[in-house]
Order: C-alpha cells, then structure tokens, then sequence
C-alpha cells in the first residue's frame, strides 16, 4: 500500500567528524519506519541543501558536536529561505549548550536535541513536526 | 486538465529540480496529483537513455555508477541518477548511503541523484522508479542510471524500465552462479566484472565467461573494471553508447510488459481487500482450514464463482487500498 | 555508567553479571579458578618488568617515576594556548597533549571557507609554523614530551615541530613529541580523515620511517583504541582493532626493509578507561601482556623494550553525563584509579564539562588534581600492580586475553582490518553496537547516574568556555600578514619539491621540513598530498 512515509536527511555540516550519535539517530529512525538518507562527513551547507531538495525529504536532521552550530544552522536556513524549501522541518543535535536553544529556534529551528535526549523523544518530534 | 498539475509539470520542464523532486515523492507516496502531473509529463519524454546496473550487494554498483556518471557528465550530458534501497520488512523503514558513494558524480553539473526505497514492490525496484525516470527525463536529463536493489533473486523488473541493463559481478562471484540460472544474468545486456584489482581476478574472469558461454548463445559485451582506480569505465561507457540505438527499438515491447505488471499489482492490490471482506471467500476459506477442500481447487471454484455471479464489477479500482 | 548487564531477581539480588566483552562475573572467586584456567605466574604474570608485562613495563613502577600527566589542551590562537601550556605546567602537569582546532584537521588554513565558523573552537589554529613558534615559546621542549592530537595532516605538524625545535635550539633526537598519528581509526571513529587509506597508511609509515632516523625519542604513533571504543566498541574490541591497525602500520614500514627491532618501540596506544572497573583493569594487563607475545609471535622482536606496551591509558568521554555535571569529576576519579591500578604510564581524563564543551582553566585544573591525589595522596604509588594474584583479576585478565583474540581472528577472517575499515565492516558493527547501548540505557537496562535513576530534573548550567569569534580574526589576519612577507619563490619552489617526492614515493618528512621553514601554509601542503592522493571513500552504513 503506498502511504506517507516520512523521509529524513541526517546531515553532518562543517569539519566535524563525530558521528556516533548521528548514526544512532538514523539508525534509530529507519527502525521507527521512516526513510532515512544519511549525508556522509564533511559537508558543506551546499551540499545539504542540494540534498534536500532531490532527495524531497520532510525533516533535516543537522548533528553538530564542535560547538559551531549557531554559524552553520544559521546558513543553513539562510539558504533553505533562498532555495524556497523552508518548509523543510530542522532540527539541531549535538553539543549544544542549553543558552543556545532559544537563538536556534529563533531562527525557525523546529525542535533541538542537545546530547542525553532521549531517542524515542527525537523520533516523536519529528513524527509529530510533520504533521502538522 | 487539472491547472495545477499543468503548472507543476511546466514547471519541471523549464528546469526546476525542487518541484520534480516534490512530484517523485507523490508519485511514490500514490498521490492523485502526482500521477496527474506525470500524465502531462508522459508525452514529453522519451528522449533519455536509461541504464540499469543490477548485482549483488558489495559488487561495487554504486561506485561503477559514481564513475560512469561522472564521465558522462564530463561530456557535457546531464545525469540523473536513482538508487533503489531495500525497505525493512520489519519497520517499512529505508537507509540510504549510496549518496556517500557518488563523489565525483556529485561535482560534475547538473546532476540530480535520488534514494528510492522499493517499499516491497518486486523485481528490485520501486514501483515509482518509473515514474522519477520519467520527471528526471522531461527534466532534461540526458542519461538516467538506476541502481536496483541487488539483493539477489528477482531483479527483473529493472528490465522493464531501462533500455539497457548493465550486471555487475565481482571475482569472488560463486552463489550468482545459481542467480545466473534465475536469470539474473539472462536479463544484463552487458555485463561487468568489477574489482579487478583483486588476486586471481583475470581467471576468475575467464571462468565467468566461460559460464556465460554455456548459458547463452550470444554472449553479451563482458567488461573487466575496477570502479576504485576508474579503470574500465571508459569502455563500459563505449559499449553503452554503441548499443544504444538496438536497444531503444525494444521499448515498446518492454513498456507493454510494464504496463502488464502494473495492471497484475492494481489489481491484486484493489482485490485483495475486497476478498478478504466476502462472506463466500471466508465460507471457502474455513473449507480448506478444516481440511475439506485443497487451496488449489478452492481458488479456482472461487474465481469462477465470481465471475459467474458478475460480481466482478462490484470490485472496485482502488489505488488507496 | 554501568557497562555491564546485571540480572537482577525482585529482590535486587544480583543474579549474573555479563561484562560488555562477553564475559560473565562469578559471585566468588577462589584458588579453584586459577586452578581451571591453568594459571602460572611465570607465564602469566611474571615480576614487573619482565617478559610478558603483564604486571607492567617497570620493576618499580610508580616508584621510580609516577604517571605522566597530559591534559588535552589548546584551543583560540597559539597565544591563548601557548598560556594556557604555562599555566597547567606552573600546575604541575609533567606532559603537554595539544588540542588542535578541526580546519587544522583537516588541512585547512583559517581563513579557508571550509574554516568558517571553526578557527580555533576546539583547538588551536595552525597555519604556519609561526603559530608553532609562539605555541612553544618559553617551553622546554628536550623535557617535556609534547603530545599532537593530529592524524590526516601529522606528518605536516610534525614537520612543523621539527622546525620550530630546530629554531628554538633543540637537538631534534632530543625532543620528544607523540603525533597521533592514527588515521585508520579515524575512518573508523573520530571522522578526522582526508585521503584514501592507501595513502593515508603510506604517510604513517612515512612518519614512523623519519622518526627513527631523525627524531628517535619520539614516538611516531600512538594508536587509538579510545576513538573506537567512543565510537561503541567492547574493551575486547577496542584492543583487537587497536592491534590490528598497529600491525597494518609496522607491515607498511617493515616492507621498506627495515627490522621491526629499529622501529616497533616507538609505537605507543592511547586506550580508554571508562566502563565496568574490573573488565578495564583486566583490559589493560591482558593487553600489555598480549602485545609483547604477538611482537615477538608475528615479528621475531628480540629487543625486550620493544615488547613494551606503552601509552596513555585515561579520557573516558563516552562515561561522562550532561546531567548532574559536577558527578563527571567523581567519575574521573573512579577513571583514574582504574588507569593507575593498571599501571598506566602516561594519563589524564576528560574533565567533567567536556560534555558541555572544551573545558575551562579551572575544569582542567580539576582534573589534573584529581590525578595527582591519587599520586600523592591515595597511596596509588606504593607498590606496583597491587591487584595481582587476585583470583578474580587474574582469571578476568585471561578470560580477557583470549575474547582480545576471538575480536582479532573475527578480522582477520574478514579479511584483514585495512579491508574491514575500508568497506565499513567495522563501522557498522559499531554503529550497530551504539545504537543497542543507547536502547538499553533508555530501557534502563544499563544504569546511568543522573540520566535514567536519581534523576534531579532540570539540569544545571555550568560555567563554560566561550569561544572568542575575535581570536578567529587575529589568526587570519596573522595568517595574511605571513604570506605578505614570506618568499613566495621559496614557498614555490619546496611545495613544487614535495609535490615531486610524494608523487615518487618518496618519504615526505624532510621535503615537508623544507616547506615549514619556508612558511609554506598547511593548507598549501595539504592541497600538494589532495592532489595527488584524492579523498578516503566513506563507506556507506547499513
């Protein structure tokens, strides 16, 4: 029967090679029936969201464990606006101090997930951010 | 016809790679929409050469296709590319990763690559990967490659949709020997042993032509490669092209067959449901649970009995299900 | 966090323990279980620093010498860092383990786009050896060992330690530096890598090549079992694969022709600590004893100080909460007693806001006491490897040498760890893995203070570093003003030279020497070996 099913891009932006818990999460949503495409390292904002846009997905998944993730957030919804597809949900995990949390979602971030979220919260978020 | 569909779809054609994007993911979630934008589009295409590389998991598909993309693209084509996933039996879940695996096509202009879960349609790919072949096409792209799954038995559907099917072995190739009698490699028109690089590669070559000799009469092209140091590819692109205008001539046979398989799926799909709610289905079916009557017999009494009873035309098209 | 599975009847009576290695914990142990695993203490143990090591490298252990502290350090420009050497030196930490920022990486210079937004936050931004020179200005680097957390570019910032040595003044055999050196288990964890592994391996094996002629009390790797047991590997894993990518690299350079004896002493680990105490504990000695019989099995070492499985045995980032974070120190003591137990040569933990971000002076500092309480107050220097002869230490160690093997031989029958890696054999595997421990934790299976019992709440703020978008700034704009006042025919001509010798294989070493002096950019010689060598192909993941 085809259906709705929620597509996701797990991102991994900038130089940061830290990818366990981006692999947990793709891993963890693929088991929760979503369809998962996962960037790869190194990969520059461009390269993002030349992937959203082919690949259609409902959901970006930006994981970011630098500390740099008010910069390359920042460009990624810059450039989303630019492309038209800002209504791509984002959501931001990684190492992300709690004081960031509200400039993230300032700028139109749905929802962050700094490290210790729980799993099955990161995936009711994104189911419920979809459909609404 | 619907404006917006109309709009949708002139919007594909002058370029717009976001809205063909949109209008795959609607054919592949079976949106009305979706399918009334591909109607318009229908008549527009045609203009593509699509290749299929089929093969089992690891054989090196993607990196063959990374690379024959990327030579492609460097003359100037424009690519599309669309890589077909298993999805999980288990949670109707998809990974995708072959994008990591498409590096240098990344680079080269203009090319637009696709994840596709088959989302359990059978023959290694999706049901809608004919349809993004078709939005990619009235996108102008001039070569459009599509991975199949690869997980093994029935790949057979990749056929259907491409003009050419390139299969992909590797020398440690030794249970594709059964595959090759399924028919998996009845189905390449060119076939490619990848990874050449490995020990004993060259007498393993020789041993699958040899096989490939005993299974058919005219042996198809047999390229040896090693997509990691992009040796061979040249020639696969070589042999792709010079084969190119036969092939074409044998899709109006392969889209009549294709047209065949989506009527069997629709069908199956719109009647199953409806069986399963008939109070004659499930009188026949505790039949053949109690042991009265054999699964056999009883499907055939049931087909006739419907048939019979004109009741045939109460069963519904039904996409949804 | 508890590593091992406990299962528990109603009561919260503990029925069995099942290490994270496979191995289950018995309630008592007795002389009987020596007696089943046919222990012997000639073969087994041995005196402290005999063959096999098992009890450590020195008769005396602590008592000649205690730990090695090196606290990771380094972050803003190379002034800022250079600062905050002196100031956990004035401190008493007695080695130094640089922190470099991720354009430094990866090959970039600061003011390369890919840098944006990266200069100096987790490190200290290098471009060219002036910022070397300031980083070490006013350090004694013939006495303190000098760690470089560098793998994709090390032999470029070896080189540049080289030269600013040379500058200073210093005898280059007389220095001592630890490159990490690891690129295989970048690909495998840490995600630091740049080329292809081929070349990657051939550039290790450059670096180990050179050090041995002319930098011999350095130690050219140090293999890192710690990024692949972050990554989600078992204490056995973590082991095997260490091992294994240490034979890959003495392979490369025993294929130039050298003897193993010239050069496997200078190859050193750096291993993780966090985890169940006794099944790190057993880690340790099993591996110390393991790598000495496999050098001499696999490579006839004859030299007994090469046998010598030496290294940084400390960190423990993956135990480390987000919640609660002043529990991270208690934890970080607990780390640190595991690594002294085990006789660990050189040490230092993360401190307990890293979960947070880079951690401040003070953090730092908290840290490095914690070690030195154990030093010189807890009594950890007393006697060597107290816990020998421990009827449950001793069968856990050799339970643990043979599932170190079991992993290595899995490899092995895949086909090797370079083809493991290169296909994401092991990737997966560890993905897999991480995923299923961060189930359980959420199951409540494995319990973690603060997260999933005794939990407070809203979780606190700590003070944290705050990454100074100005230092950014000063560095590019000091990085401009070099290559304004370099000789470009000189930066020219030994990048043209490197070019040559990398594409005739070559050894690098002293062709990157020649470009460090001349100011050539780390960028510059970067682009030089992504010319010629291409990038390392991630595998994909499931």
């Amino acid at each position: 029967m085809e259906e709705k099913r929620i597509k996701v891009l797990i991102a991994k932006p900038g130089l940061d090679g830290h990818d366990r818990g981006a692999k947990v999460i793709a891993l963890a949503l693929k088991e929760a029936g979503m369809e998962v495409v996962y960037s790869g390292l190194h990969k520059t904002i461009d390269q993002i969201v030349n992937m959203a846009i082919q690949e259609d997905v409902d959901v970006i998944g930006l994981s970011i464990m630098s500390g740099a993730h008010i910069p390359l957030t920042r460009k990624l919804m810059e450039k989303l606006k630019e492309k038209g597809i800002q209504d791509k949900k984002v959501f931001v995990g990684g190492v992300i101090p709690s004081k960031d949390i509200k400039l993230l979602k300032e700028m139109g971030v749905e929802g962050v997930f700094p490290g210790g979220t729980p799993i099955d919260d990161v995936i009711e978020a994104i189911k419920a951010s979809v459909k609404k | 016809m619907d404006p917006k569909a109309q709009e949708l779809a002139e919007r594909i054609i002058s370029g717009d790679e976001t809205v063909a994007a949109r209008v795959i993911s609607m054919i592949e979630d079976g949106e009305e929409e979706g399918f009334l934008v591909l109607s318009t589009l229908y008549p527009r295409t045609g203009g593509a050469f699509k290749i299929g590389i089929t093969g089992s998991p690891g054989a090196g598909k993607s990196s063959i296709i990374d690379r024959l993309a990327y030579l492609y693209g460097k003359s100037g084509k424009k690519i599309g590319i669309i890589a077909i996933d298993p999805t999980s039996v288990k949670s109707k879940g998809a990974f995708f990763g072959d994008r990591l695996r498409f590096k240098s096509a990344e680079k080269v202009e203009g090319v637009f690559i696709r994840s596709m879960a088959h989302r359990g349609f059978s023959g290694g790919i999706s049901k809608a990967a004919f349809g993004a072949e078709c939005v990619l096409d009235a996108l102008g792209k001039d070569i459009i490659i599509v991975e199949s799954v690869g997980v093994g038995q029935t790949e057979l559907s990749i056929y259907l949709i491409s003009d050419i099917v390139v299969t992909v072995f590797t020398p440690d190739f030794g249970d594709e020997i059964q595959l090759m009698k399924a028919g998996l490699l009845e189905i390449g028109d060119v076939v490619v042993m990848n990874k050449m690089d490995m020990p004993n590669a060259e007498e393993k070559a020789k041993d699958l032509i040899a096989y490939i000799g005993d299974l058919k009469k005219d042996a198809p092209p047999f390229i040896k490669c090693s997509a990691k140091k992009g040796e061979g590819i040249e020639l696969l692109l070589e042999v792709l092209e010079e084969k190119r205008r036969e092939k074409l001539g044998m899709r109006r046979e392969k889209v009549k067959a294709l047209l065949l398989t989506f009527i069997k799926e629709e069908l199956s799909r719109g009647i199953e449901k409806m069986v399963e709610e008939d109070p004659k289905f499930n009188e026949i079916l505790h039949s053949v649970q109690s042991g009265k009557i054999d699964p056999y017999s009883a499907s055939v009494h049931f087909v006739s009995e419907l048939l019979k009873d004109g009741k045939m035309e109460d069963y519904k098209w039904r996409r949804k299900g | 966090m508890s590593s091992a599975r406990y299962i528990k009847n109603e009561k919260d009576q503990i029925l069995d323990v099942i290490l994270e290695s496979g191995i289950h914990v018995k309630p008592v142990y007795t002389p009987k279980d020596l007696e089943e695993i046919g222990f012997s203490y000639e073969e087994d143990l041995g005196d402290p620093g005999k063959y096999p090591f098992t009890r450590g490298i020195h008769p005396l252990g602590y008592r000649s010498r205690a730990w090695t502290t090196r606290q990771y350090t380094g972050f803003g420009t190379p002034k800022e860092t250079n600062e905050r050497f002196k100031f956990m030196i004035s401190h008493g930490q007695t080695g130094l383990n640089v922190a470099f920022d991720l354009p430094t990486q990866m090959g970039y210079d600061s003011d390369d786009p890919m840098a944006e937004g990266e200069v100096g936050r987790v490190g200290m931004a290098v471009d060219t050896i002036r910022d070397f020179e300031i980083a070490f200005e006013g350090i004694a680097l013939d006495r303190i060992g000098v760690g470089l957390t560098i793998n994709a570019v090390a032999s470029i910032i070896l080189a540049m330690f080289q030269a600013v040595a040379e500058k200073y003044g210093y005898d280059p055999k007389t220095v001592s530096a630890t490159p990490q050196n690891d690129i295989l288990k970048e690909m495998i964890g840490r995600g630091a890598w740049i080329f292809p592994v081929e070349h990657g391996v051939r550039l290790v094996g450059d670096i180990i090549e050179y050090s041995m002629k002319v930098m011999p009390k350095t130690n050219p790797v140090s293999v890192c079992g710690y990024h692949i047991r972050e990554s989600g590997a078992t204490p056995a894993q973590e082991i095997a694969y260490a091992f294994l990518i240490a034979f890959a690299y003495i392979d490369n350079v025993c294929k130039r022709g050298y003897d193993p004896d010239e050069f496997v002493g200078g190859i050193t680990f750096n291993f993780n600590v966090f985890g169940n105490m006794w099944e790190q504990i057993a880690k340790f000695r099993a591996a110390r004893k393991l790598w000495a019989r496999l050098l001499r099995e696999r490579y006839n070492v004859k030299k007994e100080r090469n046998l010598f499985l030496r290294g940084i045995f400390g960190g423990g980032g993956y135990g480390l909460t987000k919640a609660q974070p002043e529990n991270n120190i208690v934890r970080g003591a607990y780390y640190a007693l595991v690594a002294a137990l085990s006789g660990a040569q050189t040490t230092a933990l993360c401190s307990y806001d890293e979960a947070y971000t880079i951690p401040t002076p003070h953090s730092a500092l908290i840290s490095l006491r914690t070690l030195q309480i154990l030093m010189d107050e807890a009594g950890l220097r007393d006697t060597v490897d107290p816990l020998a002869g421990s009827y449950f230490i001793e069968t856990l160690t050799k339970q643990m040498e043979e599932k170190i093997l079991e992993e290595m031989e899995k490899i092995e029958k895949y086909g090797g760890i370079i083809k493991a890696v290169s296909e994401g054999y092991i990737q997966r595997m560890l993905a897999r893995q991480a995923y299923e421990i961060e189930r359980a934790i959420e199951r409540g299976e494995l319990l973690k203070v603060g997260v999933n019992i005794y939990v407070e709440g809203e979780p606190k703020e700590v003070q944290l570093h705050e990454y100074n978008e100005e230092s950014a700034r000063m560095q590019i704009e000091s990085l401009r003003e070099i290559r304004r006042t370099r000789s470009s025919s000189e930066v020219k001509r030994t990048l043209k030279e490197l070019e040559k010798a990398t594409r005739d294989g070559k050894n690098v070493m002293p062709y990157l020497l020649e470009c460090c002096k001349a100011y050539c950019t780390l960028g510059e010689m970067t682009n030089v070996f992504r010319e010629i060598f291409g990038e390392f192909q991630e595998p994909s993941l499931f």
